[in-house]
Parts: structure tokens; C-alpha cells; sequence
């Protein structure tokens, strides 16, 4: 294992050392003797697929899970801090009060709360990230970047030692990419305060942008522990995988054919978005980017029904929709993939099964109207095996499936009927690299039988993989529609923020609007 | 790890069918108690019998649970309906032919009206269904004016107490819609979509379920079975008593929650709150052959009730069912 102490001078012990953990279920060894060292000032990513054993090993730090063998030792006086994806945080409550929420405990319990102190406290500590926002908003309004620094805060609230350890886990999972620079600022400056970062994500970039050092799991095993600098993208999706990554497909450079538009929109208003015309060939793979707020993330669910919306003229299969609502376009052939995976993709508390049927269930009727089960199990069994679903188990409960599988698993139901109009929010957000690369396949697919298909993404690369076309959303309009050469990363990014060239830097946390990271331009190659 | 094993295993653990457990252990202690009032062959019949109702009740309160509808006024569904067959029959003088489907449908309605305050008005369902709870006990007064309605002739009665195979008609009652409800719920798509949108109404609703309509309709099969529990009640105590109705609730929500940890880990289900809610009758007669007071019965219920809803969200963080695995073990090696 190597020891790459970040700092010269004489090598000091690490503030945290896991050393030859093993947790095996009754189904898998999920940890196979992986060690770990955080020293302090270090920030260390741990990066892998899903169900590589990134969360077992977070799991095993936060005491949740007992390891069978190996040990977690701290540095005498260090504080280990967690925190979790979800944040913990009271949405309705103010910053402020959920940061009081730990410090006030024990006898104080019943003491009057005093008001002033607690919010110059909690400013105070909010300052520390150079962020500064209304500490006295509910946290749910608050963007997600702030979210997580409240979070942190809280944690660092509870610091007493001199020397900390902070596991983040996957806490970048919903931020967009200028929310994650907000973030990492926050985590730079933790880091060279002197604490150590242990930082578990699945993007990729982002690692290798803000570690020191790369973890890399595979399988229950370290595959590599490596310093950050020496790492290129490739070398880690290889490292991944475990295979040399899959060369990028050559992006479909033919235009689709003119043929009909197989949905059309004009004037489409509702939730963010103001006015959008669109028109869908059958396969074409459309994409919809932007900022968060510019519309971007409302179109997919607008064209579906998901949300109420109103429009000039809206034909799909060209006849006339007035009203869209999620039954009536299934009926119509038309498939919406949610970004809300966990609240709105699937029915958690169902099995896989039941969940891959539940849109279309007349074909499996027989007898009496009855579900012939034998029927649906082999059609389920089956789909399960196209799209690459692991554990193949249509009897197990969807919520036990890792995030990857869970989206196949949704991917699966939207195409099980061959949808003409396939409408996709994030699909590949929260999943590892190798459910992607599966679910791009499965768009491809579709596109290439003749679905008309419409990304919404906020993953550039993601678009830039897929699509055809990129309609760039700002302020709910289309302010530009992106295609052949002129569709590329600097380009998406620059209309999305309604750019013509860089400019000086401005990160206000407020996170409405344009005013923008201009510095994400500076990054492109 | 052999599928055999491990599906015995999970089909015999406590969590799976602790209902059977309890009853066992109830069993060998009224036995060992009061053996010669227990265990006698008329008490196990009438308790079979007078439970029917309960049994309809639980169904009428299980169906639109499933579908996100917690339905605190079913005991006072029954009472109304109670209340109403004896009116229809002792007051208007109507046919039996022509009161029972009356009286089913009025209660169908009480589901319809229910149902639309929940989904149009967006009441909470716990909410609507205590107002409409109060409201029907009003019902019932007013109608009743708080008496016994007496005088509702011979035929009526023979519904309740006709018995073909030592049973009475309402066991079979039970049976059939016991039947129906499972077929319907667990077989075809109408009852998938009721589970999915009880779990989650928001992901069932973009998946083409029609969530409110479902849970209209399952308010409306709910009232329709509680009002056939109603007039089931006034046909066997022959009267049309405005005080027994309301005392269904509590047995028959235990019966669906304890029920809900039966047989499908966590799942409201039929045969689960059939066989919880015999198994909760068998302790209540015991607990009165015994000799204790009626309030025990309140207190039993209270107790179960809590219990049942603890249970169910107890979860399996370990091989609890150890014991049983090595029995099992014994029976069904293991394929290594």
C-alpha cells in the first residue's frame, strides 16, 4: 500500500487507518481486505462502481456495519465525521436551527434558546466556506451546494479535537457542476486546515479535479490507491471497469431524414419553462441542456403530463393532445424516464416484477382477467437479462437494487412496449460508470428502431455522447439549439449560460439565474 | 444456499407467520386453564360465526388501505348499515329482495361520498373518514332515535342463522368475499395498481394508475362490504341496534395491520387479516370463558393493536430464525 504523505517532513501517522477490512452478506463478500490511510491535509477519493463496496465501507466507518476482520483505527483525539447523502438536514427548519440541532442536547435541552448567538454562530461558520447565504431561510430552499455546506458545518460544529477526519459520501450525487466547485472550495479549505477528506462519488472528473490521492473498488477489492495527479480519465474508467474503456461509439454524424415529426410543440408553458417549440423525429435523440432553473429539467415531465402544462398546439403521432397526463401518453406510446429515481422512478416497497409491469398489464391478462404469473415472470426474467440487470431477481424488492440497477430496471419498463416518443430526465444520474455506458446502448437502441428520444441532461458529455441535436435552455426559452459541429462542450456551456467568452469570476450563491462560474469555460480543453 | 431451505425457512420464521405462533401459544394456555370451557366444539362454532362480521369489517377496512385510504369510520359504516336494514325492513316494510341490495348500495355510496372528499376536496383520509365516522353515528341516532328498531319478523333472521355444514350463512359470506377480494387484489391489474398506489402514488400515477379513481373505488367496495357486514349484524341479533356497530373498528384494523405481517412480508393482505382476526377472537373468548371483565376486550384490542403495528415494521437485521434452522436443517439438508 502506498503511503503518499501530501506534506514533506517527517512522516507522521495517518489520522485514520483501515487496515485489511472484510465484510462478506450472506450472497457476497462486499470488502476483501481493503486498507485505507487518510493523513491530515490529505483529501482521498474513493471511487467505484455500484455495489464495488463503496458504501459497505462507509457504512463500516459510521459503525452502521461490524466488520468481520480488519480493523478502523483513529489517531488518538481525532474526530470522525459522516456525511451521508441525504444530508440529514430538516428541510423547514433555518440554517441555523438545524445547526443548533446538535449543539443543543444533553441538560441543556430545556434551556431558552438564544437566538442571537446561535445565528452569529451560524454565520460565523458558514463564512468559513466563503458562502455566504440567508442563514435564516428555510434549508429547503437554499440550493443543494448550500445544503451540503450547512451539513458540513454542522459537523465541523461538532468539532473538539485538533485534528478531524470527513467522510462525504456520494454528497455530490445532486449538485450541479458550479454547485460541486462550490462544495469542493469548501472541502479545499477544510483540507488545508489541516483535516482529512475521504471523499466517495461516483463522477469521475470531479475526483480527480479535488483529490490528492485515488482509492479505486472493484468488486470488493483495491484495485489501485494512487496519487490523483498521475491518473487520467481514461485510466480510471479502465481501472473501473476493469476493462479498457469501451471506445467512445462514433457519434451518428447523418442527420435524421426529414421525416414527420412524430411529437410536435408549440408555446409549451409550465413549471420553468416560459415558451419552447420543439418538434421529435422518429430516431432522432434530442437533447435539452441548461443551467438548473432555466427550464432544462421541466420539459420531459411537461410533454408526459407529469406536470400540468398548457400549449399552442400539441400533436403527438400527429394527432392532436390537449390535455397531457401520464396515462393517456403511455396509451399513446409515449415513455418518461423520472430524474427523481428513488421518489417518483418505481415503487420501492414492490418487487422488481411488479414494477417492470405495472404501465402495461393488459397483455399479460388471461382467465377471468387474472395476471397469468408464468407469463409475467418470463417476460420480466427476460427483460432483466437484455438490459443487464444485476442481481437477475424479478421477485426481489425494487429498493434493494443498487442505484445502476434500479435505473435499468426502469429503463427496462419504458422500453418493454416499444415506446414511439421516449422522454428521459437524467437518466444516468447516481449511476456508475458501467450502468451508463449500458443505458446509453439502450438509447441508442431505441433511437435506432425508430423511437424519437429527448434528453434532458445536465451532464455535457452525456449530451454530447447521445445526441443529434441540443436545445439549450435559458430563462424557460430555447436559446439556441446546438448540432453537427457546433455541438460541443464549450459551446453547450457558453449558451446555457448565455456566454460569448469568459469573464471575470462571480459566484454569488444565489442560484437563480446566469450569474455563473465562468471559470467551468476555463477548464475545457 | 438451497432455494428449498431458505424459502421453508422464511415461510415458517416468526416474522412470516407469527399470527400461528401466538395462536399456538394461546391455544396451549386456555387449554391448560379452562380446558373444559375451551375446548369445546360449540365455542370454536359460534366463534366462527360471530366473527364472520368481523372478518367483512377488516375486508371492508383492508381494500382501501391498500390503496392509501386509512378508513377510521368502518365501525361506524357497519352500525349505519345496521341501523338502516332494520329501518328498511321494520319501518318502510320493504322486501328482503329489495332492502339487501338497498342497504349494500347506500353503503357503496357512504364509499363514493367518502372517496370524493378524500380525492376532490383533498382531505386527508384519516381526517374524512373520522368526520364521516361522526356523521354516520348522527345518522344513526337520528334514524334509530337511539332505540333498539324491533319487530323485523321471522324471515330476516334466517339470513344470519341458517346453517349448512354446521356453519352459519355469513361464515360463507366471508369465504366469498375473501375470495373475490384476493382474486381482485392479488391477480389482477386493478389490485396491483391499488398496492402501487398505496405505496406511492406520485411513481404510480407516471406509470399510467389512475390513482384517485382507484382509491374512489376502493372506498366504494369497502362501504359496500361494510354495509354488507351491517345487515349481516341486524339479521343475526334480529334487531337493529345503533351501540354494536361502532365497536368494529378496533378489531378490524388490528386484524388488517397484524394481518400485514403475515404470509407477505409486510404486505395488507386477505388471508393475513382473515387468520389474524381469528386468531385475536380466539384470545378475546378465551380471555371470557376465563371470566374476565368486558373490558378486557378493549384493553386486549388496544394492546394487539400497537403490537401488530410495532411488528410490522420490525426488521430482519440478522438470522433471527436460527432455531428454526437447525430444525430445518435436520429436514431438508443442505445442498453444499
Amino acid at each position: 500500500m502506498s503511503r503518499g504523505v501530501p506534506s514533506a517532513g517527517p512522516p507522521r501517522p495517518p489520522l485514520l487507518r483501515v487496515s485489511g477490512i472484510v465484510k462478506s452478506f450472506p450472497d457476497l463478500v462486499a470488502l476483501d481486505d481493503v486498507s485505507l490511510d487518510v493523513h491530515a491535509g490529505e483529501i482521498v477519493a474513493v471511487v467505484g462502481h455500484n455495489g464495488s463496496g463503496k458504501s459497505t465501507l462507509v457504512k463500516i466507518l459510521s459503525g452502521a456495519y461490524t466488520a468481520d476482520a480488519g480493523t478502523v483505527e483513529l489517531e488518538p483525539g481525532t474526530g470522525l465525521h459522516i456525511i451521508h447523502q441525504d444530508l440529514a438536514l430538516i428541510g423547514e427548519l433555518s440554517a441555523a436551527e438545524n445547526l443548533m440541532l446538535v449543539t443543543a442536547g444533553g441538560a441543556g435541552s430545556f434551556a431558552p434558546v438564544h437566538t442571537r448567538d446561535e445565528r452569529d454562530r451560524a454565520r460565523e461558520l458558514a463564512e468559513r466556506f466563503g458562502e455566504a447565504f440567508d442563514i435564516d431561510a428555510p434549508v429547503r430552499d437554499l440550493t443543494p451546494a448550500q445544503r451540503a455546506i450547512v451539513a458540513i458545518s454542522r459537523a465541523l460544529d461538532g468539532w473538539t479535537g485538533t485534528s478531524n477526519v470527513l467522510v462525504l459520501d456520494e454528497s455530490t450525487e445532486s449538485l450541479h457542476r458550479t454547485e460541486v466547485d462550490v462544495l469542493f472550495e469548501a472541502v479545499r479549505r477544510l483540507a488545508a486546515d489541516g483535516a482529512g477528506v475521504v471523499f466517495v462519488s461516483h463522477r469521475l472528473d470531479e475526483v480527480l479535479g479535488l483529490a490528492d490521492r485515488v482509492v479505486v473498488l472493484r468488486d470488493g477489492r483495491k484495485v489501485a490507491d494512487e496519487p490523483a495527479a498521475g491518473i487520467d480519465h481514461g485510466r480510471l474508467v479502465e481501472l473501473i471497469t476493469g476493462s479498457a474503456a469501451a471506445a467512445q461509439r462514433e457519434r451518428m454524424s447523418a442527420t435524421v431524414a426529414d421525416a414527420e415529426p412524430v411529437l410536435e410543440v408549440r408555446g409549451l408553458r409550465g413549471g420553468t419553462v416560459e415558451h419552447l417549440d420543439l418538434a421529435l423525429r422518429p430516431g432522432e435523440i434530442v437533447g435539452v441542456a441548461g443551467v438548473l432553473g432555466s427550464g432544462r429539467e421541466a420539459v420531459p415531465a411537461l410533454l408526459y403530463g407529469a406536470v400540468p402544462s398548457t400549449a399552442d398546439r400539441f400533436e403527438v403521432a400527429g394527432r392532436a393532445y390537449a390535455r397531457p397526463a401520464p396515462a393517456e401518453s403511455l396509451r399513446r406510446g409515449v415513455a418518461f424516464v423520472p430524474g427523481d429515481r428513488a421518489r417518483l422512478g418505481a415503487v420501492r416497497e414492490l418487487v422488481a416484477r411488479e414494477n417492470v409491469t405495472l404501465p402495461q398489464l393488459r397483455t399479460l391478462t388471461g382467465w377471468l382477467g387474472g395476471i397469468s404469473r408464468r407469463r409475467e415472470r418470463a417476460e420480466v426474467a427476460g427483460l432483466m437479462r437484455d438490459h443487464d440487470v444485476r442481481p437477475q431477481r424479478p421477485e426481489q424488492g425494487f429498493g434493494l437494487f443498487s442505484g445502476g440497477n434500479q435505473q435499468k430496471i426502469v429503463m427496462a419498463r419504458s422500453l418493454r412496449d416499444g415506446p414511439g416518443i421516449l422522454l428521459l430526465d437524467e437518466p444516468t444520474q447516481g449511476v456508475d460508470i458501467g450502468a451508463k455506458v449500458a443505458i446509453y446502448d439502450r438509447i441508442e437502441d431505441a433511437a435506432a428502431e425508430g423511437a424519437a428520444v429527448l434528453v434532458s441532461s445536465s451532464d455535457a458529455k452525456e449530451l454530447l455522447r447521445l445526441c443529434h441535436r441540443v436545445v439549450v435552455m435559458r430563462h424557460g426559452r430555447a436559446a439556441a439549439t446546438l448540432a453537427g459541429s457546433d455541438l460541443t462542450e464549450p459551446r453547450l456551456v457558453a449558451e446555457g449560460y448565455g456566454l460569448d467568452a469568459p469573464d471575470s469570476p462571480n459566484r454569488s450563491g444565489k442560484p437563480s439565474g446566469p450569474a455563473a462560474p465562468s471559470h467551468e469555460l476555463e477548464e475545457q480543453p | 444456499m438451497s432455494t428449498t431451505r431458505d424459502d421453508v425457512l422464511r415461510a415458517l420464521s416468526f416474522r412470516n407467520i407469527s399470527a400461528i405462533y401466538i395462536f399456538v401459544v394461546m391455544f396451549v394456555i386456555f387449554s391448560l386453564w379452562i380446558p373444559q370451557k375451551f375446548l369445546q366444539v360449540g365455542v370454536w362454532r359460534s366463534l366462527l360465526d360471530a366473527e364472520a362480521l368481523t372478518g367483512l369489517a377488516a375486508l371492508a377496512a383492508l381494500i382501501p388501505l391498500i390503496a392509501g385510504s386509512l378508513n377510521l369510520a368502518i365501525g361506524a359504516q357497519v352500525g349505519f348499515a345496521a341501523i338502516v336494514s332494520a329501518w328498511l325492513l321494520g319501518k318502510a316494510g320493504l322486501p328482503i329482495l329489495v332492502q339487501l341490495p338497498a342497504v349494500v348500495l347506500s353503503g357503496a355510496l357512504i364509499g363514493l361520498v367518502t372517496g370524493l372528499v378524500i380525492t376532490r376536496l383533498r382531505v386527508e383520509p384519516i381526517i374524512a373518514t373520522l368526520g364521516i365516522s361522526s356523521i354516520l353515528l348522527a345518522g344513526m341516532a337520528w334514524v334509530s332515535g337511539s332505540q333498539q328498531i324491533l319487530g323485523l319478523g321471522d324471515e330476516y333472521k334466517l339470513i344470519a342463522t341458517t346453517q349448512f355444514g354446521g356453519v352459519t350463512i355469513p361464515v360463507y359470506v366471508l369465504l366469498a368475499v375473501a375470495l373475490l377480494s384476493w382474486y381482485v387484489l392479488e391477480r389482477t391489474p386493478v389490485g396491483r395498481r391499488a398496492y402501487a398506489a398505496g405505496y406511492n402514488p406520485e411513481a404510480a400515477r407516471l406509470a399510467g394508475v389512475h390513482v384517485e379513481r382507484l382509491r374512489i373505488w376502493t372506498l366504494v367496495a369497502g362501504g359496500a362490504i361494510a354495509a354488507l357486514a351491517g345487515a349481516l349484524l341486524t339479521s343475526r341479533i334480529n334487531a337493529g341496534d345503533p351501540t354494536v356497530g361502532p365497536s368494529f373498528l378496533l378489531p378490524a384494523l388490528t386484524a388488517v395491520f397484524l394481518g400485514s405481517t403475515q404470509f407477505r412480508g409486510g404486505r395488507f393482505n386477505v388471508w393475513g387479516t382473515i387468520v389474524a382476526m381469528y386468531v385475536l377472537a380466539v384470545g378475546i373468548k378465551g380471555l371470557q370463558l376465563a371470566g374476565s371483565p368486558r373490558w378486557v376486550n378493549d384493553l386486549f384490542y388496544g394492546v394487539a393493536l400497537v403490537l401488530a403495528v410495532a411488528l410490522s415494521q420490525w426488521e430482519v437485521t440478522s438470522r433471527r430464525a436460527s432455531a428454526i434452522g437447525r430444525l430445518v436443517d435436520r429436514v431438508l439438508p443442505r445442498k453444499r
